[in-house]
């Protein structure tokens, strides 16, 4: 049938990469113009990637929506996307943030042209590491996504935007300057002259020290974008001064990348090093998750209060990818889908209060929920996900994570379970403190979210609580990947 | 006879070119109109000269001259430097109307004597025709219009070429000694077999001096700074881009001398390739002036070129040759952005860069995607280029080395986003007005970007023709 070798995967990057040069063609000044392309060209992907998520075929597993190309001869390279059930929901969540992304920048009037541009380059990079299963292709992709940052925050950022976006840039490309050399030397050690991944993750294709030595350098590289304790200090101040759907994007998907290349990268290729090193890589993701709490407790800007819960939850996405089972890779994956979507909302709806207010510090605001009952609502939802209530996506996550932490690691899953109760009493003092309360009444007067610019809060929340509601849709498609993926470790 | 001397027509070629800006010399009145369509003109007909020549194979004047791939490749990356520099000369305003036909005339000749130096397969060959286009260089440098801060530039070039090419002699007589001949093809046959005695290496690395001067490498780098702030804007482009890949080069044809297995010589490149990135990259990041910061980085980038070089394999030397060319364009994209922003020929303070994302959106683009091409961010070229260069140190196995020259190339990174800084986010004090951009300018600005994008992203046409030369050398 033609359909079914239609390039699915192709199609959600190249809708990024027209939509870049569409928009670099379109002049300046049409800047109603450059939104609505945007939107058309994020809404394709998004729509894809659903479509992808819903179609791929549980009960064949392994990898779906091949597409291989072969692109440099000499040195084994492949144009290799797939889809597979980690990637899965990865490619979903980012479809879903940059559309949302796109419509909470709806009112953006400062240089839109470069603003969209950038954010598409930006997704295209995103996308791409999702979807590729070739290491050269990971390694483009990757840099790709990352230096748009530096202009998205730096021109369009507030709150010390300049020293963010260059602490950010030089931390994550730093991160890079590990993972090169590690590929590399993965490349030149396997004697297969490929960077085909499913090539490369065949057994005894490394000796386990090369896997544990390419581990370290991988984890460490990529943990760096994954906010792993102690490289995260970049990543409150980098979300702080990012703009709102720069926020959004960044601390739902680019986060993600991180972690998600931990997965693909080092774990695929490296699983003896995995196991070697899974002790450290919990004692980091505990103090991640503790550090995360008890920091994010002591600030008084909203924005550093999600930065800091950022942390704290990609902590427990570590400490899930830490203890080697079936169910803690679950948790982790279901955990970086659930938190990309929590925390766009989280950074969309301060992002609106913000934007009327001016002021995203705590003690200034107060009483919000009398003012903009509706903004607020979004808000607390995202924050009681947070949390970790039931029946919202990321309890399933966290819940599995902690399971499997216990059973494995008992005093680090205890600290971190206790971390947990922290990190829900600073939640909790926020939204009491912003949200109730005496209302400050020099914010009366301001309007609450109205029904068009509710439409990406909308979305996102529906999401938290569809898979809230119905843990299965996703860890289904996750299972099918984690179990034969554990079973088949040496 | 006849076909013999088809092999010599790149060089022939600049031969001409050189005799006609020597004839309009001699005209009284100045007209830089007419100099610089003739030498935009001929300069083209270069491109397609060195393009056409580019499978010719031979030996030349008994065997002192090699034509092969490795060589004609050079030869059209040369040529291909030399256009685009003159593409920027439209606005000349750095040197005086009456000196324009010299400029001209110098350019041809040097990149004449760089064409007979990839080519020379002999030890007096090279000396001569590194000497003839240093000397060029030599009188380029002080041509500037200006307050002396040339000429001061172009005694410094002069002294520190001179010492340079005094140790190469010296060099020279040592490899002379130990193998009783001249000819490269000979030596290559005698010198890896006596390679461990202190002599062969020594002259070796002392030959070796005269071209890290060319490219500009610790501790032979004293030079860079000043001349490319104290040369005229359009001659800092030329200094910055064909002489260094001719540079690159004769270093891979004396380094394939050795026979890939001297560890004296390789723990040498390494040190020396080690402290130039490094150097290069600190000091940089100090720079106010972006010629200077140019220079800098240069002299990092002639650390990364050594990492190809020193890995002494096919691949090593294919990776340093698609480097060079990654270098050529991102250096002359950067140049273009110089030239036009400073049109009056003066200066270029990276502040002064600032507002230019509104005063010509072209331009910055251009400029920022070169500098991150030359900070090895992909999809440019100046990534593959990295990649692959640390890809063949990697086979060779210096993990050490590739990870410190990632290092190096995250603090480069650093500066280079001071300069994307400048340019899109800085706003100047008083408002400057649209910067205007030519027709032909933002053609040839385009064709930069997009030859940078998609040869990054397809690299495999241009690797096989990088490893096809890289084949020809050893």
């Amino acid at each position: 049938m033609e359909f079914a070798n239609f390039p699915y995967l192709s199609a959600i990057l190249f809708s990024c990469v027209v939509g870049l040069l569409v928009i670099l063609v379109i002049p300046a000044e049409r800047k109603m113009l450059i939104k609505w392309v945007s939107l058309v060209f994020s809404g394709i992907p998004m729509v894809l990637s659903i479509y992808l998520f819903f179609a791929y075929d549980k009960a064949q597993g392994g990898l779906q929506f091949v597409e291989k190309v072969l692109w440099v001869d000499s040195m084994g390279i492949y144009y290799f996307n797939a889809a597979d059930g980690f990637n899965l929901p990865m490619l979903m969540l980012t479809g879903i943030v940059l559309f949302t992304g796109v419509l909470t920048m709806w009112e953006l009037e400062l240089r839109v042209k470069e603003f969209f541009a950038f954010t598409f380059l930006l997704v295209a990079g995103v996308f791409g590491v999702f979807m590729s299963m070739d290491l050269f292709f990971i390694f483009v992709w990757y840099d790709v996504s990352l230096f748009p940052m530096y202009p998205l925050i730096a021109i369009w950022g507030s709150t010390r935007k300049e020293y963010g976006a260059m602490k950010l840039t030089i931390y994550l490309l730093a991160g890079s300057a590990l993972i090169l050399p590690a590929i590399l030397y993965l490349f030149v050690n396997s004697g297969l002259n490929t960077f085909d991944i499913v090539a490369l993750m065949q057994p005894g294709v490394f000796t386990p020290f090369q896997q544990k030595f390419a581990f370290i350098l991988l984890y460490l590289g990529f943990g760096i974008l994954a906010g792993v304790w102690p490289f995260h200090t970049w990543s409150p101040v980098g979300h702080v001064a990012a703009p709102t759907s720069v926020s959004m994007i960044h601390a739902g998907v680019l986060m993600k990348l991180g972690a998600f290349g931990v997965l693909r990268v080092a774990i695929f290729l490296c699983p003896e090093g995995w196991q070697y090193w899974a002790q450290l890589m919990a004692v980091l993701a505990t103090c991640g998750i503790v550090y995360g709490a008890f920091v994010g407790l002591a600030q008084t800007d909203l924005k550093y209060v999600i930065g800091y819960s950022s942390v704290s939850h990609m902590g427990i996405v570590g400490l899930g990818l830490a203890t080697v089972t079936v169910d803690g890779l679950n948790g982790a994956v279901f955990q970086m889908f659930a938190h990309g979507v929590m925390t766009a909302l989280l950074f969309s709806s301060v992002g609106y209060i913000y934007e009327k207010t001016h002021t995203k510090m705590i003690p200034e605001l107060g009483g919000m929920s009398k003012i903009m009952p509706v903004a607020s609502g979004y808000f607390i939802l995202a924050a009681l996900a947070g949390i970790g209530v039931p029946c919202l996506a990321s309890f399933w996550a966290e819940l599995l994570v902690f399971i499997a932490a216990f059973k494995t690691y008992p005093v680090r899953g205890a600290l971190a379970i206790c971390a947990l109760v922290v990190g829900a009493l600073f939640m909790l003092r926020v939204v009491q403190r912003t949200f109730y309360g005496e209302k400050n009444e020099q914010f009366a007067h301001l309007p609450d979210l109205t029904f068009g610019p509710g439409i990406p809060r909308m979305i996102l929340a529906a999401v938290i609580v569809l898979f809230g509601l119905f843990p299965s849709v996703m860890l289904d498609v996750i299972q099918v990947a984690s179990v034969p993926f554990i079973n088949g470790l040496p | 006879m006849m076909n013999l001397w088809t092999l010599f027509i790149p060089e022939l070629y600049c031969l001409l070119m050189a005799v006609v800006f020597f004839g309009l010399a001699m005209s009284a009145t100045p007209n830089p109109r007419r100099d610089y369509f003739a030498a935009l003109f001929m300069a083209g007909v270069g491109v397609v000269v060195a393009l056409a020549s580019v499978r010719l194979e031979g030996t030349l004047f008994f065997e002192a001259y090699r034509v092969d791939l490795f060589s004609q490749v050079f030869k059209v990356m040369l040529a291909m430097g030399f256009f685009l520099v003159v593409c920027l000369c439209t606005e000349l305003n750095g040197i005086e109307e009456r000196h324009h036909p010299e400029f001209y005339l110098f350019l041809s000749t040097c990149t004449l004597a760089m064409m007979l130096l990839v080519s020379s397969g002999e030890l007096l060959t090279i000396y001569v025709a590194l000497e003839l286009s240093s000397y060029s260089l030599y009188i380029l440098v002080p041509l500037r219009r200006g307050d002396g801060i040339d000429v001061e530039a172009g005694i410094k070039y002069l002294m520190v070429g001179a010492c340079a090419s005094a140790v190469m002699l010296f060099g020279l007589s040592y490899i002379f000694g130990v193998t009783h001949t001249t000819y490269l093809v000979e030596i290559i046959q005698v010198l890896p077999s006596v390679i461990g005695t202190p002599a062969a290496i020594v002259g070796l690395l002392l030959m070796l001096c005269g071209f890290f001067f060319k490219l500009a490498v610790f501790p032979f780098h004293f030079w860079a700074p000043d001349v490319y702030q104290g040369a005229a804007n359009q001659v800092t482009a030329y200094i910055a881009t064909a002489s260094k890949v001719a540079a690159v080069a004769i270093i891979m044809r004396v380094v394939a001398l050795s026979g890939g297995n001297s560890k004296y010589l390789v723990d040498v490149l390494v040190t020396l390739s080690i402290a130039s990135m490094t150097l290069g990259n600190l000091v940089a990041i100090v720079q106010k002036d972006m010629k200077r910061l140019l220079a800098y980085s240069s002299i990092s980038h002639a650390g990364y070129v050594l990492i190809g070089i020193l890995s002494m394999s096919a691949s090593g030397y294919a990776s340093a040759i698609f480097y060079a060319l990654a270098y050529l364009v991102m250096n002359l994209c950067c140049f273009l952005v110089v030239v036009k922003v400073a049109h009056d020929g003066s200066d270029l303070k990276i502040a002064q860069l600032a507002g230019l994302h509104r005063r010509s959106p072209l331009l910055a683009m251009a400029l920022m995607l070169a500098v991150f091409g030359l900070a090895g961010i992909p999809p440019t070229i100046g990534f593959t280029g990295k990649f692959l260069v640390f890809a063949a140190a990697m086979e060779k196995g210096y993990v050490t080395l590739v990870i410190i020259a990632m290092i190096n190339a995250t603090i480069s990174l650093y500066y280079y986003i001071l300069v994307v800084k400048a340019a899109y986010l800085m706003e100047s004090d008083e408002e400057l007005p649209v910067l205007p951009v030519s027709i032909p300018t933002k053609v040839l600005t385009v064709v930069l970007v997009t030859v940078m994008v998609v040869f990054g992203v397809f690299p495999h046409h241009l690797l096989e023709v990088a490893r096809a030369a890289a084949r020809a050398l050893m």
